[in-house]
């Protein structure tokens, strides 16, 4: 299959590179570490406590580090729970169902935005020398579904050593499914191909491990059948995780060193790590350092996720829980930085990288007087999402807001309605760009976050232009095929694959500019194949490309919170729509007003808002004023919610509606 | 507190009212159009709009009665049915015993109305709305107009004015009205076109248009009146509307009053709208179910067929101007033309925010920088009635602030061709506001839609008036006033006003 033998390509490249990392890991003395940390507590708590010295009896061979994943919705929240409760971790029937699921956002759209983790206590039985089992450790790694969170998720798996890979038994193998699984076999995961929700009345498993074996190779009999729901084949499940996962590759006596996986903000105790501790020990009172910052910290507290923070004062070789070292904020904590013994040097973990901010609008307070508020909100966001590149910036159309970078498409969506929901904040945002470079004659090169940043009519030549583009890869019944492939090509997509992975069903590979797919491609693509597309896509490499900065512009003066960067073909087409569809949201004034696309200098879309004609109450009767205030007065508020450019009003409507105004048709 | 008691009203005594001579046109003189008499005014102005000095010198007195309610009207009336036509007008038939109990709710509400100061400044104004108030048996005016006289004073030589609808009144009637002091007559015509009267409602012809205009021209005593006409009907067009102009002009009224159909809900023009739009899609990942709208309508919409577009509307308020200005009125206010010396001083009141007492159901009085609506219906405001003459009720203390008083000013001058007076204006409530105002002002001072006065009236050229305000220590040492210019800026007035509100309240 070509598409997945560019896929593997990719993956051997970056198998390589893990593969190095482990083979230095494995190499190393497996004998865990014994000594009785004089923080731990001696004994157990009443409830949920658990001491230093019980984690002490897990060394790496009793630990399990692994992860679940799975297409949305296709179960694998429930089957976290369902193992939490099979392991008495949390109390069946008590809790919120999608217990690691906690914002809001993730319950609302049945997706992972955070990493959890949750240690779990497992006897496991069927060892035949003990007969009355042995106790492992296990370590679930929730991690996010979603392609933006592509170096999260790669960070989360880098910390296990197996993955169930989690497929509805109905839907069969979807696109995110095929994503997760690259993203798990590039870690040199060993995977458990997990059929689930067996009970439905349509669930074909047969089906499903015939794909499985045609996508990914895996042998069908390695396939284990469960409803999530009704509890059939669990008790299968934490079994073949002691089996088939290798424990973790640590080195018990080295210095400490462990992998930072994702941090929160808690108002309370400041910023909280979760790590993986790959070799050493760490302890409470240790002095730990960010190779990534080379910044000290003193470890305050340590523990594990069980399933909340439970203090334990250390952790081991190979076990994962929580740090709690004095950081002020968590932009101090990178995902995928390494945590180490301060003072000492040690190699950082391989896989690091700074956040790439691949999406960016522009974040502007809805009513002009609301900027402290908004910015407030955002401080407090970005907290708990350091992930998001935040600077300040000033439009004249908006006045003062933030430029906002984002892993994503779904990271922005995400970031704007927790915005909404967690901070109350109402905020216009901009046409979302992309990190676009600009090569001029004179050598220079720019990155454009901004479009209206990007001169007009610099005065030198563009020699090329250069874009970000993904690699989607489209799951859909064959039926579709044709629609959505017309749907690429106006999307400037470049067919990489097309096959079926059943007799019902096609994948579709394109190669598509990152532009054309952060506007309503998902929704069109669901529109145009009756909801039934799955949709994935991963970053890939930047191409050249024939782009024009787009200035919109009304009666001669350019709105700079409305200029975009278009593909030169598309420019005309673009340009009247976004004119059109200003024309119909800018409301009448007491003058004409031109609306006009250009590039450069060179006007490609027109429309003319002739001046309002009349607006006059002719009737003050009697003497009766108040009512004709009170609409007066109703007027002067509608024009107090507008944007001003020159003398123009722009209702804020119009900045919405904007965000509509697609890349095709 | 006083409290009258009528037995039977009709058998007051109909009470020889003071001889009224034809009124000399008084000295208060408006500039009409910005190009024309800008600068030919030389006569006084009158008292430029202010806070309003304490003694109200006009009454409103509400009159509901209709036969029954137009499609587009919204005001506070009774609709007494085809019973009460032009036969009754003579008197032979009995009062209608609802007219009759109304006035004298009214004559409560005048006796129980104290008047604001002891200096005895006499009522300058008496103005009959309605309603009809051309179908109340003149005698009762009478009593209303004593019974004003009686706890106000009249002046020497008052402006009473009262609204009149063809067919409910005769000469003998309207000579009657005349008898008892009426001298200004509003005569509210609308249109000269059958159909177009038809469709709107009106329980009139254009036969008997023609006969009202007939009477009132031939009554002697009666020099001044107007013509109420209504531009913007439904399936009105240029033609019939340039023909109810000619007719208007041949018919000499003093004064006409043109009236912009406006679309008010709750009226048959303007009935509910049910509109369910397609659900919001705010997020990228949400799929759009299938978009429902749903469109239930019955009443008419503003620009919409078989109004008349904006375009269409906006070129009839031209069209208006410029025939009425080629007759000799002055378009002395938004919706009113006089002939020089006749513009109507009971609405200058309103124009100018002094105060005015104003009695009767749904009517709005402004005493003590008070605004107070009465009660819409007719029970409740029997009740209100009640209660004022047992003096159970008092203006609730809503005082209203600069800000407020300071809106009122500007859209009220607004609507003048006087405009507004920026010297008294920044007296009142500071210079930098006033200097704030001309700022706002600026481009439409330019593009003509504002007219900037010095104080000789002389139309300013824009870069004067931009110059003048730069030298922000000394606003006005050039510009004195600024008007809406005709037609154009007072075609757009709301937008101009509420530009204003935005300044003065941001």
């Amino acid at each position: 299959m070509a598409g997945a033998a560019v896929l593997r390509r990719s993956a051997r490249r970056v198998a390589r590179q893990v593969a190095a990392a482990h083979s230095l890991s494995r190499s190393a003395l497996q004998q865990p570490e014994r000594l009785l940390s004089s923080q731990a507590s001696p004994e157990h708590g009443p409830r949920g406590a658990v001491s230093g010295s019980e984690l002490a009896l897990y060394p790496p061979e009793r630990v399990r580090n692994f992860s679940i994943i799975a297409h949305v919705d296709h179960g694998k929240s429930t089957l976290a729970d369902r193992l939490l409760e099979l392991t008495g971790t949390i109390q069946k029937g008590h809790g919120q169902p999608q217990y690691l699921d906690k914002l809001q956002v993730e319950r609302e759209r049945g997706i992972t935005v955070k990493a959890q983790t949750a240690t779990m206590f497992y006897r496991h039985n069927t060892t035949s020398q003990d007969s009355d089992g042995q106790k492992y450790l296990l370590n679930l790694i929730d991690t996010p579904g979603h392609v933006d969170f592509s170096y999260e998720v790669s960070r989360s798996l880098a910390a296990c050593q197996g993955a169930l890979l989690v497929v509805d038994a109905a839907q069969g193998v979807q696109a995110q499914t095929i994503a997760n699984f690259y993203l798990a076999f590039e870690s040199n995961l060993s995977i458990i191909p997990v059929i689930n929700k067996i009970d439905q009345p349509t669930a074909d498993p047969d089906n499903v491990k015939e794909q499985l074996k045609r996508l990914f190779d895996i042998d069908p009999s390695e396939a284990l059948l469960t409803s999530a729901k009704t509890g059939k084949g669990l008790e299968q499940v934490l079994p073949a995780v002691i089996a088939r996962i290798p424990s973790p590759p640590g080195k018990c006596d080295s210095p400490v060193r462990m992998l930072l996986l994702d941090s929160y903000y808690d108002e309370y105790k400041g910023v909280i790590c979760h790590v993986a501790v790959v070799d050493g020990a760490l302890r409470k009172g240790d002095k730990i350092a960010s190779a990534a910052t080379g910044r000290a910290y003193e470890v305050l507290d340590v523990g594990i996720m069980h399933p909340e923070l439970t203090p334990t004062g250390v952790l081991y070789t190979g076990q994962v829980g929580y740090v709690i070292s004095g950081m002020r904020s968590t932009k101090e904590a990178r995902i995928g930085d390494t945590l180490h013994q301060a003072k000492s040097t040690v190699e950082p973990l391989p896989g690091f990288k700074p956040a790439k901010h691949m999406v960016f609008s522009g974040l502007y307070p809805a009513d002009g007087s609301d900027f402290e508020a908004l910015s407030h909100a955002i401080e407090k966001l970005t907290c708990n999402d350091a992930s998001v590149s935040v600077t300040k910036e000033t439009s004249n159309a908006l006045g003062m807001g933030f430029r906002c970078g984002f892993l994503g498409l779904l990271h922005m969506d995400v970031f704007h309605q927790r915005l909404e929901q967690e901070y109350g904040a109402q905020v216009i945002s901009t046409i979302p760009t992309v990190p676009y470079i600009f090569e001029y004659g004179d050598g220079s090169k720019v990155q454009v976050e901004n479009p209206a940043a990007l001169a007009s009519n610099p005065g030198k030549r563009v020699v090329s232009c250069w874009e970000p583009t993904v690699i989607a890869t489209i799951i859909i019944p064959s039926e579709y095929v044709g629609p959505v492939i017309m749907l690429c090509s106006e999307r400037r997509g470049e067919q990489l694959e097309y096959t079926f992975i059943d007799a019902q069903r096609a994948l579709l590979k394109y190669r598509l500019p990152l532009k054309e797919i952060i506007v309503d491609f998902y929704n069109e693509l669901k529109g145009i194949t009756s909801g039934y597309a799955t949709f994935d896509y991963e970053d890939s490499e930047y191409q050249q490309s024939d782009l024009v900065k787009m200035d919109i512009l009304l009666n001669g003066q350019p709105v700079d919170a409305m200029a975009t960067i278009v593909h030169n073909q598309k420019a005309q087409r673009v340009g009247r729509e976004l004119v059109e569809k200003l024309k119909k949201f800018i409301e009448r004034q007491m003058f004409e007003i031109t609306i006009q696309a250009a590039i450069g200098s060179k006007v490609i879309a027109r429309e003319t808002l002739s001046a309002m004609r009349k607006n006059v109450l002719a009737k003050c009767y009697g003497g009766d004023i108040t009512r004709k205030k009170k609409l007066l007065e109703k007027q002067k508020e509608g024009k107090k919610r507008m944007k001003r450019v020159g003398s123009v009003d722009i209702p804020q409507e119009a900045f919405h509606e904007l965000l509509k105004v697609s890349n095709s048709k | 507190m006083l409290r009258l008691a009528f037995p039977l009203v009709s058998h007051l005594p109909a009470r020889k009212p003071p001889p009224i001579r034809p009124r000399p046109p008084p000295a208060r003189r408006y500039a009409a159009s910005a190009t024309a008499t800008v600068s030919s005014s030389t006569s006084s102005p009158p008292s430029p709009p202010s806070l309003p000095p304490l003694s109200p010198s006009s009454a409103y007195v509400h009159l509901p009665f209709c036969r029954k309610r137009c499609h587009y009207c919204d005001f506070p009336i009774v609709a007494l049915g085809s019973s009460s036509g032009t036969a009754p007008s003579r008197g032979e038939v009995a009062d209608d015993p609802r007219i009759v109990d109304y006035v004298r709710l009214l004559l409560r509400e005048v006796a129980a109305t104290r008047p604001v100061s002891d200096d005895g400044v006499p009522l300058e104004t008496v103005f009959f709305g309605g309603g009809t108030p051309s179908l109340v048996p003149p005698r009762l005016v009478a009593a209303v107009l004593d019974a004003l006289r009686g706890r106000f004073g009249l002046s020497a030589c008052p402006e009473v004015s009262i609204e009149m609808d063809p067919g409910t009144f005769d000469a003998a009637k309207l000579r009657e009205l005349v008898g008892v002091g009426v001298n200004r007559v509003s005569l509210g015509v609308q249109a000269f076109q059958e159909d177009l009267l038809r469709s709107c409602g009106r329980a009139h012809g254009v036969e008997e248009v023609h006969e009202a205009v007939g009477i009132v021209t031939a009554c002697e005593g009666l020099q001044n009146w107007s013509m109420d006409l209504i531009s913007s009907l439904p399936n009105q067009t240029e033609e019939m509307w340039e023909e109810s102009l000619r007719c208007t002009v041949d018919a000499r009224p003093t004064h006409v009053s043109v009236y912009d159909l406006q679309i008010e809900q709750g009226t048959k023009f303007g009935q509910i709208k049910i509109q369910l739009l397609p659900p919001v899609t705010g997020h990228i990942h949400l799929f759009c179910a299938p978009q429902i709208h749903v469109l239930v309508q019955f009443g008419y919409t503003p620009g919409v067929f078989p109004l008349p577009s904006d375009t269409e509307s906006a070129n009839f308020y031209k069209i208006a101007s410029k025939r009425l200005s080629e007759a000799g009125y002055n378009h002395y206010e938004i919706s009113s033309y006089s002939k020089p010396g006749y513009e109507c001083k009971h609405n200058l009141t309103y124009w100018q925010n002094r105060p005015f007492y104003a009695f009767g159901l749904g009517s709005a009085s402004y005493i003590n920088g008070v605004r107070y609506s009465r009660p819409r219906r007719m029970k409740e405001y029997a009740e209100w009635v009640q209660k004022l003459e047992d003096g159970t009720w008092s203006h609730e203390s809503r005082s209203s602030d600069m800000k407020d008083m300071a809106m009122d000013v500007v859209m009220l001058s607004l609507r003048t061709a006087w405009g507004l007076d920026l010297q008294r204006f920044s007296k009142s409530f500071g210079k930098s506001l006033a200097l704030s105002l001309c700022n706002t002002f600026k481009p439409f001072v330019e593009s003509g839609l504002i007219i900037a006065m010095d104080m000789e009236r002389q139309a300013l050229p824009h870069l004067d008036f931009e110059l003048d305000l730069q030298n922000e220590g000394d606003l006005g040492s050039k510009v004195a006033f600024i008007r809406l210019s005709d037609p154009d800026g007072f075609l757009l007035s709301n937008e101009l006003i509420s530009l204003a509100f935005g300044v003065i309240s941001p």
